[in-house]
């Protein structure tokens, strides 16, 4: 094989390029030495322009040839998670799991039998949503796992395509001023860690918003310590300054937002053509100054008005402007530093800042996403203050467009989101849900509220499988398990996802044949298709099925063929920006789809479990769950060179909370609240805020003294959420309280 | 005109990520222990406008062996173990190394470690076969900041040269006078 750099091979061995998809969205390209038919080396991937390797990554053959991986198809014995075991074939498996299915089927109807995949590897993706639409099941949708407040926010104000929308507020190719918010990036997106790195050599000062002094901040020209949760009242601050010092960008407001778009005062909706003249269409209107008459948004030649109160037809409206302005105006810096603990200047420096330099970019992370129920609403808060600047990229972005069709040649299944999942289980609501097979889902460690999934919501699920690497918490549960392969034993395709990543499309090329009994994921679903009698489910290989997937047809799909993905990473074109796929074709910041639950502005929201809660009371301290460079969510605490460097869990406690508690470091603590509790040893550490308590996510009950962190989390759903795009679990909105657990 | 191998490490790239400490298991089979560790210095923040915090932050230090130009190792092996190319690296042989560890006490960077599975010390080699082939440390490679030079310091026009010089690099304990073979760049971020 060639390769775009030297690559030094030792005598007899062999070196493959492909892909480590253990970054969730990163992708990275490897190159794998092989020799005698096992993996002996991975080193970085070969780019033109880029490269990453990180520690999982250089780890991942500890992980492949780790003892504990599972090594056949495993059926129960005794009770579920006694650890009783009986070896079965994989005939005799899929027997197994095609009569429940079936039998499930008939008597709860097929939308009970629901399929969840971790969401890496596309080919392990799209063949489980195409399983579950040949069983007339239901799919699991991914975001709702902690990811999908950005979408949720990106829907509404861009309509922009799946996990692309902060592209719209950091794709600038020299950004003076990078404000975080909430993202460790140097830790979590080193692509994108590597654009602000550029920018930062070129000039740029770099701003880290974060209730924890992160290895980002410490890279950054200035940290500004915030109260959790409150993110959307910093953004709200920060547009009072602007707007107060007149920097705000009206060209832009007026041309591309949907800042000029008139609001009816009875009804909070967006005024149409058609609410003004019988025959009008759907376009929304705004106020000409100059003829002093409503018109169409999209008319030439017009002055719409950003402010005032007009009478259309006896309909009060205002445009959407005039109540943004309504809602910053009530954000002074004043009240803004009472709620975010951050001293005013800090906020008036900041947004003359970001108000000034052109371009400001704004990158986030999963403490927007993760930190409070209401996470969509701190990315609309974000968006609208780079939209309120013209800080909005135009600069074309990446995207491809795979094609899945042929996946669902046997039908689409039921969709179902994450947490509303709970309630069909629960509640049979929307309907009953009473099987669940888990593709590479460590579901009962790595989703919300651990006790109410192992006691109230497993006992009702008639049928659990699962396919995984190991013995992990959920397959413990389960009453079939089956050995998957690593991504060094299948071919399958890596798409990076969203800004963290790079743009390239890469091959994930088989080095290894499978070991022991494991078998591709696609495979399973083949064999399992015969079983329950379907039609011929993806009986093709794993390069037919990437061939079917990359022939979209899409524009940036050219010159993405399997025979190029073969030679190295390609990169897809890019799409123009901005390109607003919204109802009225602008940024919306105003929402009128959110009236109803009077989150039609990115208003400021109390964290459901925030210290200034009543519950705080009980327990006055928050609990975060972040994301560690050691672990893909729970993937690698198991693997020993990691747990070299990390070898247990810690709660990070600030001194001051410590103090108060007579908590020493290196003392075991109880964690808990009202869900439940986690037994941990304490690690006193000044670059946590006072009140936040933080331990990272992943971690499983055996790596506890005893309990886990998941049983402290809440599986709360936000409505508003539920109505644009998938609740969304909020980790790290939780309160607890933090005690010493006496030795002995 | 002689060679010396050095590895110049650029403090203001560094992320801490410890992605050298394994790839330094990775290429030289150390199933414990490894090669490069990765410190993390806390310092008093005097430079740098913190909010809510006391004045500190912090920076990433990854120390290896020095490949010293007097190394106290070779001197407390008994065993002739330890010898030094004429490029400056320091070698263990693992034939006559009985695993005493006298050199892991002598060294003042405590660049060695014992590997009970051997029984013998290892130590960084700044990956001399590596090198020899005309190829990176793989430390160096594997670097996702690329936070890792490698070069000749005798040659006043090589790029680790010239570097030490523009960004005024230094070494670690360098009152010691053992004449390291790694560089450092210092950071500005938390000065």
């Amino acid at each position: 094989m060639k390769f775009a750099r030297s690559v030094r091979i030792e005598p007899g061995a062999r070196a493959v390029r492909t892909v480590c998809p253990f970054g969730c969205g990163i992708i990275c390209g490897i190159i794998a030495h092989e020799k005698d038919g096992k993996v002996v080396k991975v080193e970085p991937g070969d780019y033109k322009d880029t490269s990453h390797i990180c520690v999982r990554g250089l780890s991942s053959p500890r992980l492949a040839y780790h003892p504990d991986r599972l090594k056949y198809p495993m059926k129960r014995k005794g009770q579920r998670g006694e650890g009783k075991w009986e070896r079965i074939s994989w005939d005799e498996a899929m027997d197994m799991a095609a009569s429940r299915l079936k039998g499930i089927g008939e008597k709860y109807g097929t939308p009970s039998l629901a399929f969840v995949s971790a969401g890496v590897g596309g080919l392990t993706n799209y063949s489980t949503v195409g399983f579950a639409g040949a069983c007339q099941g239901t799919f699991i949708m991914p975001a709702g796992f902690g990811d999908s407040a950005g979408p949720c926010a990106d829907t509404v104000c861009y309509g922009a395509p799946l996990w692309f929308g902060e592209d719209y507020t950091n794709r600038f190719d020299n950004p003076g001023l990078c404000v975080l918010w909430g993202n460790n990036a140097s830790v979590t997106e080193p692509f994108k860690w590597r654009r602000i790195r550029k920018a930062k050599e070129n000039g740029a000062r770099v701003v880290v918003i974060d209730p924890r002094f992160t290895t980002t901040a410490s890279r950054a020209d200035q940290y500004i310590s915030i109260r959790p949760g409150t993110d959307v009242a910093l953004a709200l601050g920060m547009m009072n300054v602007i707007l107060e010092k007149r920097l705000h960008d009206r060209a832009f407001l007026s041309d591309h937002t949907s800042a000029p778009l008139l609001v009816r005062n009875d009804t909070g909706q967006y005024l149409r053509e058609k609410d003004v003249i019988p025959e009008g269409s759907d376009k929304h209107m705004v106020w000409d100054t100059i003829e002093n008459q409503p018109v169409v948004h999209d008319a030439r030649g017009t002055t719409p008005a950003l402010s005032g109160d007009f009478k259309v037809k006896e309909i009060g409206c205002r445009p959407a402007f005039e109540l943004l302005t309504g809602l910053i105006q009530q954000y002074t810096p004043e009240k803004v530093s009472k709620i975010t603990e951050i001293p005013e200047d800090v906020i008036i420096n900041l947004a003359t800042d970001y108000g000034t330099i052109k371009p400001s970019a704004s990158y986030r992370g999963m403490g927007g996403t993760r930190g409070n129920l209401h996470g969509d609403v701190n990315f609309r808060a974000i968006n609208t203050l780079a939209a309120l600047t013209g800080n909005i990229s135009f600069e074309g972005h990446y995207t491809f467009e795979l094609n899945p069709l042929g996946f669902f040649e046997l039908g689409m299944p039921q969709f179902v989101t994450l947490l509303q999942m709970y309630e069909a289980i629960l509640n049979d609501e929307p309907f009953a849900i009473r099987s669940l097979w888990l593709m590479r889902h460590n579901m009962i460690n790595q989703d919300p509220d651990f006790n109410r999934m192992t006691k109230d919501i497993l006992p009702k699920l008639e049928f659990i499988a699962v396919t995984d690497l190991f013995m992990t918490t959920t397959a413990q549960y389960a009453d079939l398990v089956l050995p998957a392969c690593t991504f060094f034993e299948t071919t399958d395709i890596g798409a990076p996802i969203g800004n963290g990543s790079h743009e390239y499309i890469q091959l994930q090329q088989k080095v290894i044949e499978p070991m022991y009994e494991s078998r591709p994921d696609i495979e399973i679903y083949t064999m399992l298709a015969e079983k329950m009698g379907f039609d011929a489910f993806l009986d093709k290989s794993a390069e037919d099925c990437i061939e079917m997937l990359l022939d979209s047809d899409h524009p940036t799909m050219e010159g993405v063929t399997l025979d190029n993905l073969k030679k190295g990473p390609v990169a897809p074109g890019t799409c123009e920006m901005p390109v607003f796929n919204t109802p009225s074709g602008r940024l919306e910041f105003y929402t009128e789809n959110l009236k109803a639950f009077g989150q039609e502005l990115p208003g400021y929201i109390e964290p459901v479990e925030s210290q200034r809660t009543p519950q705080a009371e009980k327990y006055p301290l928050l609990f975060s769950t972040t994301h560690s460079k050691f672990r893909l969510h729970s993937m690698y605490a198991n693997v020993d060179w990691i747990r070299e460097l990390d070898p247990e869990p810690v709660l990070k406690i600030n001194p001051v909370d410590a103090a108060s508690r007579n908590i020493k470091d290196g003392d075991s603590v109880r964690v808990f609240n009202d869900r439940g509790e986690v037994v941990i040893k304490a690690k006193l550490h000044n670059k946590v805020r006072a009140g936040l308590v933080n331990t990272s996510q992943g971690w499983s009950p055996d790596h506890f003294i005893s309990g886990t962190h998941q049983a402290l989390s809440h599986a709360t759903i936000n409505p508003a959420q539920a109505a644009v795009f998938e609740p969304n679990a909020a980790f790290s909105d939780t309160l607890v309280e933090v005690e010493r657990v006496e030795e002995g | 005109m002689g060679e010396r191998q050095i590895l110049l490490i650029d403090l203001e790239l560094c992320i801490g990520c410890q992605t050298c400490t394994i790839a330094c298991k990775s290429e030289h089979g150390f199933d414990k222990g490894s090669g490069i560790r990765v410190e993390t210095i806390e310092t008093v923040n005097t430079g740098k406008k913190v909010t809510g915090f006391s004045e500190f932050s912090m920076y990433f230090q990854p120390v290896t062996c020095m490949q010293c130009e007097q190394p106290a190792c070779l001197d407390a092996c008994t065993e002739e173990a330890i010898t030094k190319r004429s490029d400056g690296i320091v070698l263990i042989d693992a034939e006559n190394c009985t695993g005493c560890e006298a050199c892991v006490s002598s060294c003042p960077y405590d660049a060695l470690f014992y590997d009970e599975y051997k029984n013998i010390v290892r130590k960084c080699s700044f990956c001399h076969e590596r090198l020899d082939d005309g190829f990176e440390p793989f430390c160096a490679l594997c670097c996702p900041e690329k936070a890792i030079y490698w070069g000749d310091n005798d040659d006043p026009e090589s790029e680790v040269s010239k570097l030490i010089i523009k960004r005024n690099a230094h070494t670690l304990k360098s009152e010691l006078n053992t004449g390291p073979a790694v560089f450092y760049i210092p950071q500005k971020n938390c000065s």
